[in-house]
Parts: C-alpha cells; sequence; structure tokens
C-alpha cells in the first residue's frame, strides 16, 4: 500500500512538477522585469497546444530523427524511477542507482545529439556539438560528488545523500554547501539556463539546448521540452535530497519548497545576469569541477583524517 | 573460392570438437587436460594443453568471432577477387591465426606458448598486408611485426627466469617460486605485463594499434581488436592466477595504466576522421576499462575484499566479451561503408543511411552498446566495474581511495567522451547531407553476407543486454578461479538482484518507446515534408552542414597540449587565388615526443657504424683476421 502511495505521489511530481517549475521561472523573470507574466501554468498550456499540432519534418531527415524524441523521453522517464522524489524515497531503490540513473540520461542526451545532426543543419551541428562537450566536463565532477558522499557513509545508494550530517560530524555543513552548489550549477547547465544557456533567444548562434530541436515540431516538441523540464527537476530533486533531514514528517512539504526556492533561484540569477561568452562556459564548467573536488577532499578528510 | 570452404570447414570443425568441451568447462568449472607426450628425450615431453573456465571462455569467444569473420569475408573480399586479386593464402592465414589464438588460450607449456604466439602475430601481420601493393600498408604492417616482437622478447624474459629457477617449462610449476617469493614474482608480473600488454595494446605500448587496424581487411581488424588482442589479456589473468595474487604496488600500476589508457585511447578517438582509426583507438580506450576491471579486482584481492574482487574481475571478463561483439559489429559496418563508398575517410560521407538503412541501424546498435548505453550490452560490464569501485571506495586506505575516486570520474569521463566520438562517428558517417561523390558512390545496401553477422552481433548485443543474468552466471565460474585465494563465502545475489533490475528497466525502456511511438500514430496529425530550418532562407545550404572535426573542436580546443596537430594549409593569395587547401591531422603525441626521438637517436647512433660496412673486401678480410687473432689469444689465455 505505502509502496503504491510512493509509486502514485512519484509519478505525479514527474508529470506536473516541470511545467510548474518553468513556470516559476518564467514569472520570476517577469516580476524582476517588471511585468505582469503570464500564469505559472501557461508551460503546462503550451504543452497542451503543442500536442494538439500537425507536424512539420525535414525532408533531409531519416528514421533516426522521429525515433529521437521517443527514446529520449523514455529514457528520462525511467531515470526519474531511480531518484528519491516527493515521497523522499525512490521507487526502485537500489544499490549503485546513480550509475543507471547517469547512463538513461546519458541515452536521451545520445539519441538528442544524433536526431539534431540527422537534419543536416549547420545550427543543429553546432549546438550538439557544445551539449556533448558540456556533458563530458559534467559528468566526472557529478561522479565526484556522488561517489564522495556514498563512500563516506558505505550506502551505495540515494538514501545516503540524506545521512551526511551523521555520517560526516562538523564537515557535515560544508560538504552540504558544496554539494548543493555544485549540484545548482549542474541544474544550470544541464537546465540549459543563463549563463550558459538561454532558453528565451531562439535562433542565435549563441545556444545551445534550443537549437538542438529547431526543426522538432508537435508532439515531438512537446516530448522533448518535457523531457528537459524532467532533468531539471531530478537534479533540484537529488538538491532536497540532501537538504532535507531524514525521516522528516514533512519531506513532501519541504520538498516542494525546495523545488519552488531553486526555481526562483535561477528565475533571479536569469534576470541578474547575462549569458557567459561561449569560450569562457568551460570555466564556468569547470567551477561545478572544482567543488566536486573540494567535496571529495572533505570527505578524505573526514574519513581518513580522524 | 574453394580456400574459402576449406577454412570455413576446418574452423567449423574446430569448433565441432572445442565448443562442447569449452561449454561443459565452463559451466561445471571443471577443467579437462591433454597431454602431449612423445618419451623422454623428445621436446615434445609432457606438453599439456589445459581447457579451464578461463580457456573455455575465450575459446568461445575466439570460435563465434572467427566463424562470423568468414562469413564476412565472403562478401568483403568479393570485388577484390573480381579484380583478379589472390586470396587463397588469405584464408591460409586466416585460419592459422584462428587455431594459433585457441593453442594460446590453451597451452600451458612456456616453449609452445611462445612457438603459438608466434604463429599467432605472423599469421596476423600477413592478414595485415593483404592490400600489400600499397607502401602505407606495408609500412604499418612492419610496424606491427616489430611491436609483435618486442613484445615476445619482454614474454621470453620471464618464461626464461622462470623456467631457469624451475627447471621445467609447465606453467604449473612456475606457480610455486611466483607464490614463494614475492620480489621476483614483481618484476616477472611487469615483464609479463610489458610482453602482454604491447599484444593487448595498453599505453604506451599501443602504437602498432592505430597503425595497423585501418590498413587491414575489416575482418580482420574486427578479428585482430576484437579478439586477438585479448590474448594480451587473457596472458595478464592466467599470470595473475599462477602467482594467486599480487602486491599492493601491482594493483595500483595496473590500475592507473587502465585508466590512463581508456582516456588516452578515447581522447584520440574523438580526433580521428579515419573511421577505422578511430575504431582501434576506441579499441585502446575498451582495454583500459578491461584493465581498470582487472585492477580493481587486484585490489580486492590484495585487500582480501572479496565483493570488490569478484565485481572488478566479472566486470573485467563481462567487458572483454562484449567488447568483442560491438567491435567486430562496428569494424564490419566500417568496413561495409568502405567497399560501397572507398574511403575511410567519414568527412567525406554523410547520409548513408538512406541508402544503406540496414547497415547504418546495425552500426548504430554497435555504437550505443559501446557506449555503455543500457539496454545494450556495453552497460552491463561497466555497471560492474562501477559498482566493484563504490564498493572498493569502503577499503580503509586514503591513497586507495584517491585512485578508486579518479577512476571512477574516469570511467565516467571515458563514458561521455565516448558518446561525444561515437555520435559524431555515427551521424557525420549516416545522417545529413551527402558530403563528397564518395557519399554519392554508394548506391544500394550491402550484400547478405555482410548484413547477417552484423545482424547476429547486434542481436547478442541486445540480448545480453536485456537478459544479464545468464551470462552473469555463466561468467562465474572463470572469476573464481582468478578469486579463489580468498577466504569468506561470495555472495553473488547483490549484484544478480541489480541486474535483474536492470533487465527489468531495459525491457520498460523499450516497451515504453514503442508504446510512445504508439501513441503518436494514434493521433494522427498531419505531417508535412519541408527543408531544414535555415534561419528563414528557404534553399539549404548543404556545404554549411557541421563536419567532423568542427564537431569535436570545442572539446579538443579544451585539450590543446594533449595533443600534436600537424596542419597542412596553404592560404588563398592575390585577388584571384588558384587553390587553397587546408588539412589537419592530430598525431599521437607518445610518437611525437617519445618513439620517433628515440628512433632519431638509433639511427644517429647507428650510423657511427656505418664506416664498419664499406664494401670493401680487403677491409673484410681484416675483420676475418682481427677475429681470428682474438679467438687463437683468447682461447690460449683460458
Amino acid at each position: 500500500m505505502m509502496n503504491f502511495l510512493i509509486i502514485i505521489l512519484n509519478l505525479l511530481t514527474v508529470l506536473f512538477l516541470p511545467f510548474l517549475m518553468i513556470g516559476i521561472i518564467k514569472k520570476t523573470k517577469a516580476f524582476w522585469g517588471g511585468r505582469y507574466g503570464a500564469s505559472v501554468f501557461q508551460p503546462l498550456y503550451d504543452f497542451i497546444k503543442l500536442i494538439k499540432k500537425d507536424f512539420v519534418i525535414s525532408n533531409t531527415t531519416s528514421t533516426i530523427f522521429r525515433l529521437t524524441p521517443l527514446i529520449s523521453f523514455a529514457a528520462i522517464i525511467i531515470a526519474a524511477v531511480f531518484v528519491p522524489l516527493i515521497s523522499g524515497t525512490a521507487i526502485i531503490n537500489i544499490p549503485a542507482g546513480l550509475i543507471v540513473f547517469a547512463y538513461l540520461l546519458a541515452l536521451g542526451k545520445f539519441f538528442n545529439c544524433i536526431g539534431a545532426m540527422d537534419t543536416g543543419s549547420s545550427f543543429e551541428g553546432m549546438g550538439t556539438s557544445r551539449e556533448a562537450c558540456f556533458t563530458s566536463i559534467v559528468e566526472p565532477a557529478f561522479f565526484i560528488i556522488l561517489g564522495s558522499i556514498m563512500a563516506l557513509s558505505g550506502n551505495y545508494t540515494f538514501e545516503s545523500l540524506s545521512k551526511i550530517t551523521t555520517n560526516a560530524g562538523s564537515y557535515g555543513v560544508l560538504i552540504i554547501i558544496f554539494a548543493v552548489l555544485a549540484l545548482f550549477l549542474m541544474v544550470l547547465i544541464e537546465g540549459c539556463r543563463v549563463p550558459v544557456d538561454d532558453p528565451a533567444t531562439h535562433l542565435e548562434l549563441t545556444m545551445i539546448h534550443e537549437v538542438m530541436i529547431l526543426d522538432n515540431s508537435g508532439f515531438d516538441l512537446a516530448l522533448i521540452t518535457w523531457a528537459s523540464g524532467i532533468k531539471m527537476l531530478l537534479i533540484t530533486s537529488l538538491i532536497a535530497k540532501i537538504i532535507i533531514p531524514t525521516g522528516s514528517p514533512l519531506y513532501a512539504v519541504y520538498y516542494l519548497i525546495t523545488v519552488f526556492l531553486v526555481s526562483i533561484i535561477i528565475g533571479t540569477v536569469e534576470s541578474s545576469m547575462a549569458r557567459i561568452r561561449m569560450s569562457h562556459i568551460f570555466e564556468f564548467i569547470f567551477i561545478m569541477s572544482s567543488f566536486a573536488l573540494i567535496v571529495m577532499s572533505l570527505v578524505g578528510a573526514k574519513v581518513f583524517g580522524g | 573460392m574453394i580456400f574459402y570452404f576449406i577454412s570455413m570447414l576446418i574452423v567449423i570443425l574446430a569448433a565441432f570438437w572445442a565448443l562442447p568441451t569449452a561449454i561443459k568447462v565452463l559451466f561445471t568449472g571443471y577443467s579437462v587436460t591433454k597431454t602431449i607426450n612423445l618419451g623422454k628425450e623428445s621436446i615434445f615431453n609432457n606438453i599439456n594443453f589445459v581447457i579451464d573456465p578461463l580457456s573455455a571462455f575465450f575459446i568461445i569467444i575466439i570460435l563465434i568471432m572467427g566463424i562470423l569473420g568468414l562469413i564476412y569475408s565472403k562478401g568483403y573480399l568479393k570485388p577484390y577477387i573480381e579484380k583478379g586479386k589472390s586470396i587463397n593464402s588469405h584464408y591460409l592465414f586466416y585460419t592459422a591465426l584462428i587455431l594459433s589464438m585457441l593453442g594460446v588460450v590453451t597451452c600451458q607449456n612456456a616453449l609452445f606458448f611462445l612457438v603459438i604466439w608466434e604463429i599467432m602475430s605472423l599469421s596476423s601481420f600477413f592478414l595485415c598486408i593483404f592490400e600489400n601493393e600499397e607502401k602505407e600498408v606495408l609500412n604499418a604492417g612492419i610496424k606491427y611485426l616489430i611491436f609483435m616482437h618486442i613484445s615476445v622478447l619482454f614474454l621470453i624474459i620471464p618464461f626464461a627466469i622462470l623456467s631457469i629457477k624451475t627447471g621445467s617449462y609447465n606453467f604449473e610449476s612456475f606457480s610455486l617460486i611466483l607464490k614463494n617469493n614475492e620480489a621476483l614474482a614483481d618484476i616477472i608480473f611487469i615483464l609479463f605485463f610489458v610482453g602482454f600488454g604491447i599484444k593487448a595494446g595498453f599505453v604506451p605500448f599501443h602504437n602498432w594499434l592505430p597503425e595497423a587496424h585501418p590498413i587491414a581487411p575489416s575482418h580482420i581488424s574486427a578479428i585482430m581488436s576484437g579478439v586477438m588482442i585479448k590474448t594480451g589479456i587473457y596472458g595478464i589473468l592466467r599470470i595473475l592466477m599462477l602467482s594467486g595474487g599480487v602486491t599492493k604496488f601491482i594493483a595500483y600500476f595496473v590500475l592507473i595504466i587502465a585508466v590512463i589508457s581508456a582516456l588516452y585511447g578515447i581522447l584520440y578517438a574523438v580526433g580521428q576522421s579515419d573511421i577505422k582509426k578511430m575504431l582501434a583507438y576506441s579499441s585502446i580506450e575498451n582495454i583500459g576499462i578491461i584493465g581498470i576491471g582487472i585492477g580493481v579486482g587486484m585490489l580486492g584481492l590484495v585487500y582480501n575484499h572479496p565483493m570488490v574482487a569478484f565485481l572488478g574481475f566479472i566486470g573485467a571478463i563481462f567487458h572483454i566479451f562484449n567488447h568483442s561483439i560491438f567491435k567486430n559489429l562496428l569494424f564490419f559496418g566500417a568496413g561495409a561503408v568502405y567497399l560501397k563508398s572507398h574511403t575511410k575517410n567519414m568527412e567525406l560521407l554523410g547520409g548513408l543511411i538512406k541508402k544503406m538503412p540496414k547497415t547504418g541501424i546495425l552500426f548504430l546498435t554497435g555504437c550505443i552498446a559501446i557506449c555503455a548505453l543500457p539496454p545494450f550490452n556495453g552497460f552491463i560490464g561497466e555497471f560492474l566495474i562501477y559498482f566493484g569501485i563504490l564498493k572498493g571506495l569502503s577499503i580503509n586506505s586514503f591513497f586507495n581511495f584517491l585512485i578508486l575516486i579518479f577512476a571512477f570520474a574516469g570511467l565516467a569521463l571515458v563514458g561521455t567522451m565516448a558518446l561525444l566520438c561515437f555520435t559524431k562517428a555515427f551521424s557525420i558517417t549516416f545522417l545529413g547531407h551527402q558530403r563528397s561523390k564518395y557519399a554519392k558512390n554508394v548506391k544500394d545496401e550491402s550484400p547478405h553476407s555482410i548484413i547477417m553477422p552484423m545482424g547476429i552481433l547486434a542481436v547478442f548485443a541486445l540480448s545480453v543486454g536485456l537478459f544479464p543474468g545468464f551470462m552473469f552466471e555463466v561468467l562465474i565460474t572463470p572469476v573464481e578461479l582468478l578469486t579463489n585465494g580468498l577466504n569468506g563465502i561470495q555472495s553473488v545475489e547483490e549484484p544478480l538482484n541489480i541486474l535483474q533490475i536492470v533487465s527489468l528497466v531495459s525491457a520498460v525502456l523499450i516497451i515504453l518507446t514503442a508504446l510512445l511511438a504508439a501513441v503518436r500514430y494514434k493521433l494522427n496529425k498531419k505531417i508535412e515534408s519541408a527543408p531544414t530550418w535555415g534561419c528563414g532562407y528557404d534553399k539549404e545550404l548543404k556545404r554549411a552542414q557541421y563536419t567532423g572535426s568542427s564537431y569535436v573542436s570545442p572539446f579538443l580546443s579544451m585539450l590543446k597540449p594533449l595533443f600534436k596537430k600537424v596542419y597542412d594549409v596553404e592560404k588563398p593569395k592575390k585577388l584571384f587565388p588558384k587553390s587553397a587547401h587546408f588539412s589537419m591531422k592530430i598525431e599521437d603525441i607518445e610518437e611525437a615526443y617519445v618513439i620517433n626521438p628515440l628512433l632519431k637517436f638509433d639511427e644517429w647512433f647507428l650510423s657511427k657504424f656505418e664506416k664498419l660496412q664499406n664494401g670493401n673486401l680487403q677491409t673484410y678480410l681484416k675483420y676475418g683476421l682481427i677475429f681470428l687473432l682474438i679467438s687463437i689469444i683468447g682461447g690460449l689465455l683460458i
């Protein structure tokens, strides 16, 4: 019964929260811009509208292009099964679930890349090349952070994220700060937000993720936007899992607060700074790597330094 | 063609003879020994051929890939036969290669091991230089030959030391010495590691690989990369088994070399535009991943942590199997493309999936599998290695923690770089617009004899990915040979359960994709065809299409110091420039900064002795006289 409840709750989270997150980010940006802004549910309406639309498909493309949104969406939905969401636990909670999670996301990314390259467009090639390149720096840092935290507790599930303070004592606070900061940067990078990428601009040579989906339309585009929302939500959920104390009865409430807070911060960041120049984005991403190394050395200091 | 059938017959006979035994050994765990004994005076005295689970595992891979390679060669060599090239010797050496590989993994006598090893190297050399009328083929082939002989040299030394110490050539007798003398065991292991490592392609002994693979016919590259270089890994595992464990130093040594190999291999694979060279570098990467598994397993042995040892070794062995599947698939695919388009340069291809959809989809399967993405087989092996590393993090040593966490992140980095490399390879070769006349050469689908082996391999890749539990249980017996020095009952329940969940997830992934496709179909929306969006311009600019080198350029520019880029540029000059060109090649830094200077030094040093050989008969007579004098005086003195 309990399990059933968890599944229902987590599913509902994955279904609706991504849209709400994007809605809140947009609302925050509207607020800082002095505008009234659209309703926070607007992304959901957009989604429904997209599903009702017809397709325009490039005649350069092959089956790969049509397959891409389906597979990348399926991969991300299944990756969500391994992450602790609103109920505080994941639907499938296995040791080394981190690796299954990361590789399912990578599968989605693989198909996004080849799907974009299938159009033969130079813009999409550019975006793909950047996206694939950034992932290659983000992923090792992500693995170092989670690997270190898991080494700390000796428990290789995502549960160990919530036990940092119990395991690390006074080091715990520092570890949490740097881990959360690094994961927040990861939300910005993987969610394609400012200062890495600007989701509001279409058709500029500066963009990354948006340019990869220029040729998608209708149902396909709907799935892709939903999938990228879910990806952002999943990483935010990891942040929530780190911050919220274990066994808190109000986990769901705290979880929602964390997600909304992260969205508001993202909106604020987007309104308060400009995109970084493309050649400097690497340096920005390496900040995440250095945070990861700090987390690793803190864990090392705690476990082996006495 | 008659030689094709003879070769096929011999390989199939070998399969009938060896496969049942191998499968039985693998399932039961009991080894089978065959001793050749021709009397005390003969050198054919007491030579053991043993099929233990480890050999059995390799025998199965060799035979499966051997037969598939033969089927493929029928389609691949057809244009050559039509051109009037003789292929008889090719099949002769092919059979020799398969049989000698079977010999290498079963022979347990040092002398005969070396002889068979040499037959394997030589036959693969002759297979490599199939197109020997071309200069670069011969050059690369000779480089391969030289490397293989350096490898043999490093194998002869430790074997000689061991057989002098024990007075026997049998592997069993070596075991005792290795177990008792730790300092000697370390030196012996390192010598063996270098010898076998040259064959396997560990960095810094890898230089022959990216040269030899591109020149060989595709089924030979496939056999060499998918199976033959694994005999190097086999050798390392065999020595590990004989010495029954290693010191801490060796374990870290192997792990660090392996991580470096994996990173180095994939880094250079990203930069290549020659499709087969890219696959060759990716073999170095995969050997590195296998090495990481072995290193983690060794750490488990050193720190007496059965689970870590078990996961490391089973991950490594699983990955050996997986790599032989998807690497063969990819080389077959690359060969199919080369056959139709007559180029190996990806930058000249593009849009091939419309002309050869089956080849394209099968090649894509290989690409997904080699990136270790679910639901294909590559994921399972890497997952087990990852899991072993995670478990190993709890070993209480700071150095260990540091090395393992970097191995963990390194493996992740390798994975993402593989993603970059293979999305490039697939999309530049098969997707988008056709880039040149070479791409337009491709008119129709590959022949059945090429599609069929690829299809079989793709089915293997998918079914191992969907049902990993079966393979996992089969591979327990060879792993037990490697970990039997450990006390404590090994529980395989945990990884097995996780693998079951992984297989469930993979199945759900496929079902969900099909479901989404069904939903999209049901929505029944109108599909309009239009040119690719070009920012408002309605004519497509095909020449502006992204190229392979621009695809990886942001990544490579980040890691500039790790490459030596060689440019060949002619800038447009004057008002009406007549000609201009640009080309860039990425050169191996090890070759540029280590091997080439060494060779230069060698040349310089040896040139000092040039004067001795001056072609003058009188001088040679003088040498003879001096030699005679020295030997007479020496003889008198003694």
